[in-house]
């Protein structure tokens, strides 16, 4: 099913007219998006773990903690997803987020 | 003492002005950089700001530019990993 060349199955092939900016992301940034939100992941848990050993905090640091799940503990639906009240189901794509790939977007409202 | 190793892995290229100010204050000028500061909540303050961009590492001490161009320096001489057939 998932072949690789020219004849593989990516959105492209398997649809019609797809140039213009995809409405979801493909399988292929869905695992790059997966591996930046675990890079962020692990920036936040070595400054956690090098302040912890002098026995100092900060307060980005812990409210980022409280607040954020983890690409672990994030549902799909948050990771490739987010919040718009003018789109249809109040979802859109991340990738319609400006920037999307530099910057964090975890949370959405609660209920939706 | 230990320190921050930060290395610059996403350009701020088109990021607000308050992003690229905190790269700068941080010594980063060009991806791939880096710079070592002493582990201190001000620095990790600073990083927790472009944590999207840098990559961090905590190490025992700062290495100099010399060391850090002998850290990239492949090792000398060569393997052979199959004697070649000669006639």
């Amino acid at each position: 099913m998932f072949g690789f060349g020219a004849f593989r199955a990516t959105s492209p092939m398997s649809g019609g007219l797809l140039w213009k900016i995809p409405w979801r992301l493909s399988r292929f940034q869905k695992a790059r998006q997966r591996q930046r939100l675990r890079a962020v992941d692990s920036v936040v848990a070595t400054l956690d773990a090098a302040l912890a050993k002098r026995g100092e905090s900060l307060k980005s640091l812990e409210l980022w903690k409280e607040t954020m799940p983890t690409e672990a503990e994030m549902i799909p639906r948050d990771k490739y997803t987010m919040f718009d009240r003018k789109e249809k189901r109040y979802r859109k794509g991340i990738h319609k987020l400006p920037k999307w790939t530099r910057v964090s977007q975890r949370v959405n409202p609660p209920g939706y | 003492m230990s320190f921050f190793r930060v290395t610059l892995h996403r350009s701020a290229i088109g990021l607000p002005e308050r992003t690229r100010g905190v790269l700068a204050a941080l010594g980063l000028r060009k991806r791939t950089q880096t710079v070592f500061h002493p582990v201190s909540p001000q620095f990790a303050g600073m990083i927790m700001k472009v944590k999207e961009l840098v990559r961090v590492e905590e190490v025992d001490r700062a290495l100099s530019p010399a060391e850090m161009r002998d850290e990239r320096r492949p090792e000398r001489g060569f393997w052979l990993e199959k004697p070649a057939h000669r006639a």
